[in-house]
């Protein structure tokens, strides 16, 4: 058959023609059609709950609409996942706003004063959990505003109240998960496995350029170490919404967390192995740096698949045997290499190449089992289920700065009791109103790494929302005549909304658009919207987010010195309860806590200033510490030996005394610490009492901890210089 | 069937119940089917599911009423 356009064009010319069409077609595809689909599946979920509602003939068909708006997200099982919190928070809520009516309807006092506790609770519960669970929690607290302040009102209406309430939110769930699932679905399962491909790369590329990247004095390791902790987390909240969701990411959750986990471990060795690395340059022989990067090169090169960094699990699975063997003939090469170095080194030199090669073979080790389970992500064999039922990863669990989440608390009990006053005291007709957006917008960006910027944004949205508002209510609505026409009034102002949420930069902006606008859309079953109760709502959400950023302003936990400090703090205290608990702690269990630590406090950002550089310096040291620590306390449970025991003990308690309080001389006492305890283990006498093999991954360890006591560069050596005496000797 | 049910003094109607009742048994069918792979089978889980709980609750309702 001979097309009309091959008459016009040679076949191999139109091809040729075609070419940039073709690639522009797929780009659009991937990106603005995401996009316009994302908004259609928005605006199509809010007109589906509106209808519904209107049909049931719901009071606020506006509550659907928002309660859409706000669960509304690109992947489907985050949809799921918010939406059952949502859900789960407005029966709490509801719960809670029955108790307190029955109890305080009449007096209006200890009625708000309760209610102040309850939202303080739910604040602060919220800054405890993560995401959607989170939510939940704050959604709880606001909740009562909504139901329990017009119940105040009309005590006997509480119940009904309540009950329309709740149908209309589930009106808005049920819209948006059935627009969210059935058209244009959004797996979580892609989205993971992005995610935790571009990780392995990365990871694989800085182990590419490992040894040469030493020479250049950057501080690349510390923007990686974030990088890589958000990375943890997002993976294991991308897990946690794959609860809901039907698709492969269900069936590997476990496999997912087993991969996070060791994804911790390596990347921990990889840092210690890089400092170690650092340190040597400066202080050892040459040929011990040189001797251990030798060793280390087969293994980063084992990993490149055709030249360049493995992609995708499959290339992985294709390099794995590559680096077993690799692994596999580690310590032949390490003892060549010993033999070799054996008459150029000194004795101290010679422990320099121990620590190394000790730490190689337990990157190693990791390295295989994390690119081992990457390999088998989406096999469909039962090798690894049997590895997970054995022992279950610990999860990551919920590591709180105590302080930092009852101020939160203290917050949001605070903005609605300046609210209530300032509504009692002048009689304000838009009160409710104001109370319940203030404790929204004071309660629900919490948990955000900067309040204060997110409610910026956050007010431009609500600006925005005023003006479509203003448009909707009075030259749109008014002329509105049937379902179809009031579609076509709200569409321009959901579109724009929804648009506004698409890019991650105006997420919240649109997220402010949304809220203002379906807040006072002017119709509930027909349309009620006067300038005057326009003017007063205005005024009133202008007033609420106000008082919101000022109270953000006012408890700032994000900033300043002192936040910092508390992080740095709580960091370090994660080193001394691993030298001092009575058990020692689990690896992964110690990791993910200084990472969710540090998590919570930067977010995914960059690292911005010197003081979040220290931070991040704090979070590398403690983990190095930390992980040798842990190391040290596991081969202790297995020694025998009372004396060389106490002497571990002392040294540890040292190391725990330094972290608890860094000064000069404490570090000071904790090297003296180290360096008696190594010599104690090089006596003739515990040479026989303890197995040579132990006491060889004793002493090294020991020395990795004081090379890295002694670094210079480290954020130690900043805090606690130590004194000329001790460097020369 | 009433078409309601006093639950501790409060009205619910029982069609309610029946929507509880059929989200249940189709989740329990969802997990089986995902257990053993049958959504290989089906072209497009999804909508299948969907219609799954309309069949459910639809059957219920009709047995109230």
């Amino acid at each position: 058959m001979i097309s009309a356009l091959d008459l016009i064009l040679p076949k191999s010319r139109l091809k040729r023609a075609l070419v940039p069409w073709q690639s522009l077609l797929r780009d659009w595809w991937r990106e603005d059609a995401q996009v316009l689909i994302y908004i259609a599946k928005v605006v199509g979920a809010c007109l589906l709950a509106l209808w519904i509602s209107l049909k049931f003939e719901l009071e606020q068909p506006r509550t659907a609409m928002l309660t859409v708006a706000i669960v509304m997200q690109s992947r489907t099982g985050m949809v799921f996942a918010k939406s059952f919190y949502r859900l789960i928070g407005t029966i709490v809520g509801i719960t809670a706003s029955f108790v307190l009516v029955a109890l305080f309807a009449q007096e209006r006092v200890l009625f708000l004063s309760a209610m102040a506790i309850w939202i303080g609770f739910c604040t602060a519960g919220s800054m405890v959990f993560r995401n959607h669970q989170s939510y939940g929690f704050v959604l709880a607290g606001y909740t009562i505003c909504i139901v329990g302040l017009p119940a105040t009102i009309t005590p006997e209406l509480t119940f009904d109240i309540g009950m329309t309430r709740i149908s209309e939110i589930m009106v808005g769930l049920v819209a948006a998960t059935i627009v969210s699932d059935l058209i244009f679905p959004q797996r979580m399962w892609n989205m993971l496995l992005a995610t935790v491909r571009r990780r392995f790369k990365d990871f694989s590329d800085l182990l590419a350029s490992m040894p040469d990247s030493m020479s250049r004095q950057d501080h690349g390791a510390g923007a990686a170490a974030l990088r890589f902790a958000g990375d943890v987390f997002d993976v294991e909240n991308f897990r946690a919404s794959t609860a809901l969701e039907n698709d492969a990411s269900r069936a590997h959750r476990q496999r997912l967390s087993l991969l996070n986990a060791e994804f911790m471990a390596v990347s921990t060795s990889f840092h210690a192995l890089e400092q170690l690395l650092r340190r040597q340059q400066r202080s050892s022989h040459p040929a011990v740096v040189h001797a251990i990067a030798l060793a280390y090169k087969p293994l980063a090169a084992a990993l490149q698949y055709d030249g360049r960094s493995v992609r995708t699990e499959v290339e992985a699975g294709a390099v794995l045997q590559g680096v077993r063997n690799a692994k596999a003939s580690l310590p032949q090469r390490l003892a060549a290499l010993r033999l070799e170095l054996q008459e150029a080194l000194s004795e101290d030199e010679r422990l320099d190449f121990e620590t190394g090669a000790e730490l190689l073979q337990r990157f190693a080790d990791e390295l295989v089992a994390y690119a081992g389970t990457y390999a088998a992500l989406t096999q469909q064999g039962h090798a690894l289920d049997i590895k997970e039922a054995e022992e279950p990863p610990p999860s990551l669990g919920l590591h709180i700065d105590s302080w930092a989440v009852s101020l939160a608390g203290l917050r949001g009990a605070l903005a609605l009791g300046a609210m209530t006053c300032l509504w009692i005291f002048a009689d304000w007709r838009s009160g409710i109103e104001a109370i319940t957006l203030g404790v929204i917008t004071s309660t629900l960006f919490a948990t955000s790494p900067s309040p204060e910027r997110t409610i910026r944004q956050f007010s431009l949205g609500a600006l925005i929302g005023t003006v479509l508002l203003y448009i909707a209510n009075f030259k749109l609505l008014p002329y509105a005549q049937g379902f179809t026409m009031l579609s076509l009034a709200l569409i321009p102002g959901l579109a724009i909304a929804a648009w506004l949420t698409t890019r991650p930069a105006t997420a919240l902006v649109g997220a402010g658009t949304f809220i203002i606008f379906l807040l006072h859309i002017g119709f509930n079953s027909a349309y009620s919207a006067s300038p005057v109760a326009f003017l007063n709502d205005a005024i009133a959400d202008f007033i609420a987010i106000g008082l919101a950023a000022s109270m953000y302003a006012l408890i700032d936990l994000s900033n300043g010195r002192w936040s910092h400090q508390r992080l740095a703090a709580a960091l370090r205290k994660q080193v001394v309860s691993a030298c001092r608990d009575a058990l020692p702690q689990h690896r992964v269990r110690f990791e993910s806590r200084a990472r969710a630590l540090m998590q919570r406090a930067k977010g995914g950002r960059r690292i911005a200033d010197a003081q979040d550089k220290e931070l991040v310096d704090w979070l590398l040291s403690t983990l190095e510490t930390g992980c040798a620590v842990i190391e040290l306390r596991e081969e202790m449970q297995s020694m025998k030996d009372e004396e060389a025991l106490d002497a571990l003990e002392r040294s540890l308690d040292r190391i725990a005394g330094l972290y608890a309080k860094p000064d000069s001389a404490s570090r000071v006492a904790a090297l003296i610490s180290i360096k008696e305890t190594s010599a104690l283990l090089n006596t003739i006498d515990m040479m026989f009492r303890i197995a040579p093999t132990q006491r060889r991954t004793i002493l090294t360890i020991l020395h990795a901890l004081r090379s890295a006591l002694l670094d210079d560069d480290s954020v130690l050596a900043r805090k606690a210089p130590l004194p000329e005496v001790v460097h020369a000797a | 069937m009433p078409r309601e049910i006093a639950f501790f003094d409060a009205l619910i109607p029982t069609i309610l119940l029946a929507l509880i009742g059929a989200a249940v048994v189709s989740w329990t069918l969802d997990w089986v089917f995902a257990r053993y792979r049958l959504y290989r089978l089906i072209w497009y889980p999804a909508l299948f599911r969907l219609s799954l709980f309309a069949c459910l609750f639809a059957a219920l309702g009709l047995a109230i009423y």
